[in-house]
């Protein structure tokens, strides 16, 4: 039994250990897509110059990153402004032990799932409260302020969003609320099509992210909260604002897109996207080949065939049947994560940013009306189908 | 408000239009950056750059008779030309510089040359490491920049 113990805590270490690392990575790339997305979207082609169309720059990045002066001003308050970016980045990774990678990967299945991450992850917002206050200058701190401000009024919207998902799944925990989706057959972004947009905005907000970026605006604030940091306490709020993305976005897919389940996980006749990630493979293969054709430098074009080698070599391994199967989970996820990190650099290529009254007017006049109205209504509804399990009421709505 | 102004707002019309505009932006086609070293920019068809003394395509002997013309038409006066003269009481070009750094790019010398041997070029990469290297002498004139290239 002890060892039994040991060796439970020992693979939860393990997963720990690798959900970091990949995390850490994942987040690192997320800056270079960013760039490239939006240098594209602008007609630029972005980093170019550090290794192959530039894949290197996120490690030339950090490593600049770690090695420059750690700056703590005068007059700072020096135990909270060294303080504060850690609890932004310890609650952004804390997030990761609730979240179902796949149906056989996840660190922990709490029962009370969402509301610990819920809890958590406002946590972050004091990484940035106090950060903007110990700094003792006047921008951090309007930047803390408004912050405070926009977190708290979309958090609320966000959460009553959620409550929807939760009286539809009637669990708290992610994996069932993922397993509920298998088997009611639909996703619940078709159940709550007005619970995700809510969702979708207010992750946007909460993330302070374009077009709500008022926390860190440039042209009025500088850079907000983060003004007086820099080198590696500056990394790490750039890693915390990073990995709530990618929070915010596992939970959306968690929640509304089936988690780790492929589109219409009940129909027989998709069974062939089981080999989708075979296909997306060949896919990255294709496009590496087609990329290296129009590199204008001789080594790039052999490091570019090398890559779509080595990418063509994993679809043989993703090909072997026990792989597929083992790979299924984590694919989707995968791929429903990333395209909502693209959407998020998506929106801020396209949209400006709102002013202070304009977000608290979409906030609370809007957003928390609406979120409220679709509680209750989706309450209304889910008690009705409980009383009556098996009324016109659920035949029409198909459960 | 008109109601389909409301449609319009409650689905987000605008926004999805927005969206759409900077999406079709990725295409490779639309992106404007040239690479420069890599590539070779593409310059006006009426850009004057460097200064080139032309030699004669078959013989290799150069083209310009000491005239002397384009130094005269140069508001700079900054080209000198040397001549000597032969047996047979004709000028002979001997040297011939051109002081890049008080260059206009005017191309009045060009168009005071009467056998088109001085010509603007469209190359651009002039720069140099001390003022002396923005003198060109004959030789320099008559080679023309050059370049690092990068292989394709």
């Amino acid at each position: 039994m002890e060892f039994l113990k040991a060796h439970l805590l020992l693979l939860a270490t393990v997963k720990i250990v690798m959900v970091f690392a990949v995390l850490a990575g994942i987040v690192a790339y997320l800056v270079y897509m960013e760039r490239k997305v939006l240098a594209f979207m602008q007609a630029r082609l972005g980093p170019m110059r550090v290794g192959p169309w530039g894949l290197l720059q996120p490690i030339a990045d950090g490593i600049k990153l770690l090695l420059k002066e750690d700056i703590v001003p005068a007059g700072v308050d020096k135990f909270v402004f060294l303080l504060a970016p850690a609890i932004s980045v310890a609650a952004a990774f804390t997030v990761f032990a609730a979240i179902p990678f796949a149906g056989n990967f996840f660190i922990t299945d709490i029962n009370v799932a969402l509301l610990f991450i819920l809890g958590v992850s406002s946590l972050g917002i004091y990484g940035i409260i106090l950060g903007g206050w110990s700094s003792n200058s006047h921008y951090p701190l309007l930047g803390a302020l408004r912050s405070s401000a926009q977190l708290v009024s979309y958090e609320v919207a966000a959460g009553m969003a959620l409550v929807g998902v939760l009286l539809v799944s009637n669990s708290l925990s992610m994996v069932e609320i993922v397993q509920s989706q298998y088997k009611m057959g639909v996703w619940n972004i078709f159940l709550q099509p007005v619970a995700f947009i809510i969702y979708l905005i207010a992750a946007v907000a909460e993330t302070n992210r374009n077009p709500f970026d008022l926390p860190e605006a440039e042209s009025e604030l500088t850079a907000g909260f983060h003004t007086e940091y820099s080198g590696f306490r500056f990394a790490l709020y750039f890693l915390a604002e990073y990995t709530n993305m990618v929070v915010v976005s596992c939970i959306a897919v968690t929640l509304f897109l089936g988690g780790w389940l492929r589109p219409f996980p009940n129909l027989k006749a998709l069974d062939l996207l089981k080999y989708a990630p075979v296909v997306a493979f060949l896919g990255a293969a294709a496009f590496i080949l087609w990329l290296g054709l129009q590199s204008l430098v001789a080594m790039e074009r052999y490091f570019f065939v090398a890559l779509a080698a080595v990418c063509i070599l994993l679809a043989g391994v993703v090909a072997i049947p026990v792989v597929l199967n083992a790979v299924q989970g984590i694919f989707w996820f995968t791929v429903k994560v990333l395209i909502f990190l693209y959407a998020f650099i998506w929106y801020r290529a396209t949209f400006p940013r709102y002013r202070y009254d304009q977000l608290m007017n979409v906030g609370w006049r809007w957003m928390i009306p609406l979120a409220l109205a679709n509680m209750i209504v989706t309450a209304i509804v889910c008690y009705l189908v409980s009383v009556r399990p098996h009324s016109a009421l659920t035949a029409w709505l198909g459960w | 408000m008109k109601f389909t102004e409301l449609l319009r707002r409650i689905f987000l019309v605008d926004l999805i239009r927005g969206l759409r505009l900077t999406f079709s932006y990725q295409r490779p086609s639309a992106t404007c950056t040239e690479q420069y070293p890599l590539e070779r920019p593409r310059v006006a068809e009426r850009y004057r750059g460097a200064p080139r003394l032309n030699n004669h395509p078959e013989t290799g002997e150069t083209l310009c008779i000491a005239c002397n013309l384009c130094s005269l038409a140069c508001p700079e006066n900054l080209i000198v030309v040397s001549w000597e003269r032969t047996e047979d009481r004709k000028k002979k070009l001997t040297t011939f510089t051109y002081d890049l750094s008080r260059c206009m790019f005017c191309g009045l010398c060009e168009d005071a040359c009467p056998v088109d041997a001085l010509e603007l070029t469209q190359d651009f990469e002039m720069a140099h490491y001390a003022r002396e290297g923005m003198i060109w002498d004959r030789q320099a004139l008559e080679e023309g920049p050059r370049p690092t290239r990068y292989t394709r």
